[in-house]
């Protein structure tokens, strides 16, 4: 009875006093490196670790669905064998800048590397370093499994043709300071537009529809209308709404961000000075307005009479 | 006349006993989504004194007591058989039943103590704890609710 009781308390004390600890990139430890910092605005644990199968941190093994096959994202520990202890540091500026692998090979742009080649030289010299510090995993990389017209990697060649620039981001001296650094890290580092811009059957961003949102993002997942647009965008956002919600993934109704963009969120954006969620906010709010309603109609309630 | 009363009798017992055991699964779910969109409210509202957006700050301990009485209980609005129809709760939230129960906990933790911390007047106690009352929500719908289509 006793120890019943001791064990009840017990339990009850555990529960609300432990954190839930969920699978998650621990915070950073103290002051962020600007290795780190560009670790966070872009994203690369959320994919570059396998969460839901208990992966270790960037070792790789996450599986993103798409329309051209299911890609398994590699590991980026600095293991030598099965990570990406050997490269260089120019390897990794051309594999990120160029979509290239060591080896020379074209990289699936399932690697959003359209949006990463955006990064400068300093940034990616930076990121490159911070990698160098995480702990190596030994994980063999998981082969993708692609439709056959996937499958040959000549196919990339002629879709980096038609669909990537390579290059860091070029400040629009038009621009205020503050909007280019929210350009620089919404279309670089936070590679936004890589799940919120359609694409079209080839794969490629849809350049008409920057931001306007997808119907089949990542894992069959429905991406928002970002643009500023009043009815299927957020342009009934508040500045502020924004960078409450990419700080803190809550939204201006009080729901929070889908698991996703939490990931994104909890992982990564919440961790950038509030200048840059505002530079961010500043930048997401000059885009062109685009109509495109991607979620579903709510169904009409059905009446007695129906 | 004995057997037409008591076969009255049987009918209003069957009424009652209908009415306070038999509820329907898709009103349980109503009921649920309005319990959510009400805390969601206060939610939106607290986030716009807490970020100082709007200056209702002697509203901001009402908006923390509404949130903290509609999440003492999360868990009870999901029973079993309440998982079918216009939902977004995953399956995960009976399959996985213990871990779901662990974050409505954390849920209640975190409201209460967001009423607490709400008394001090502390700016930035307050910032933090509406974070933690936060992140709680956002984990446990990040685990058990459907992506929004």
């Amino acid at each position: 009875m006793t120890g019943a009781f001791a064990r009840t308390l017990v339990a009850t004390g555990w529960l609300l006093a432990a954190p839930l600890l969920l699978a998650a990139d621990p915070p950073p430890s103290g002051p962020m490196s600007p290795g780190e910092y560009i670790y966070r605005a872009s994203g690369c644990y959320g994919c570059h670790t396998d969460e839901k199968g208990g992966g270790k941190p960037l070792a790789g093994g996450h599986a993103l669905k798409t329309d051209f096959g299911t890609f398994y994202t590699p590991n980026i520990t600095p293991d030598p064998d099965t990570g990406i202890g050997k490269w260089t540091e120019q390897d990794f500026i051309r594999a990120m800048r160029e979509g290239r692998s060591p080896a020379g090979d074209h990289y699936y742009p399932s690697f959003p590397y359209p949006s990463y080649t955006k990064l400068t030289d300093d940034d990616l010299r930076a990121l490159w370093q911070f990698l160098k510090t995480r702990p190596a995993v030994k994980q063999a990389n998981k082969p993708h499994d692609l439709k056959f017209f996937a499958r040959a990697r000549t196919f990339v060649g002629s879709w980096k043709a038609l669909y990537f620039k390579p290059g860091a981001y070029q400040p629009d001296p038009g621009r205020s300071a503050v909007w280019n650094r929210g350009a620089y890290l919404a279309e670089g580092a936070a590679h936004c537009g890589e799940c919120h811009t359609p694409r079209s059957a080839l794969g490629g961003i849809k350049s008409d529809m920057h931001f306007a949102g997808s119907k089949d993002g990542p894992d069959g997942s429905v991406i928002p209308n970002i643009t500023p647009d009043r009815n299927t965008g957020i342009g009934k956002w508040s500045k502020g709404d924004l960078v409450t919600y990419l700080e803190m993934g809550l939204m201006p109704d009080g729901d929070s961000a889908g698991d996703l963009m939490a990931e994104v969120i909890d992982n990564g954006l919440r961790y950038l000075k509030k200048e840059d969620l505002v530079a961010i906010a500043d930048y997401m709010q000059s885009l062109p307005a685009v109509e495109h309603a991607v979620h579903k109609p709510k169904k009409k309630q059905r009446s007695e009479f129906d | 006349m004995k057997m037409q009363h008591s076969l009255f009798a049987l009918a209003v017992a069957t009424l009652v006993a209908g009415a306070a055991v038999a509820a329907e699964p898709e009103d349980i779910i109503k009921y649920r989504k309005n319990v959510m969109k009400a805390t969601a409210g206060h939610m939106g509202a607290t986030a716009a004194i807490v970020t100082g957006k709007v200056d209702y700050k002697g509203d901001l301990a009402d908006h923390a007591k509404a949130i903290q009485a509609l999440t003492k209980d999360t868990a009870a609005l999901f029973p079993k058989d309440s998982d079918f129809g216009d939902t977004e709760a995953l399956d995960a939230v009976w399959k996985k039943n213990a871990e779901f129960k662990k974050h409505a906990q954390q849920v209640k933790a975190k409201a209460d103590a967001f009423v607490k911390v709400v008394a001090t007047n502390d700016k930035a106690k307050i910032a933090n704890g509406f974070k933690e009352l936060n992140d709680s929500c956002k984990s446990c719908h990040k685990e058990f609710r459907k992506e929004q289509k």
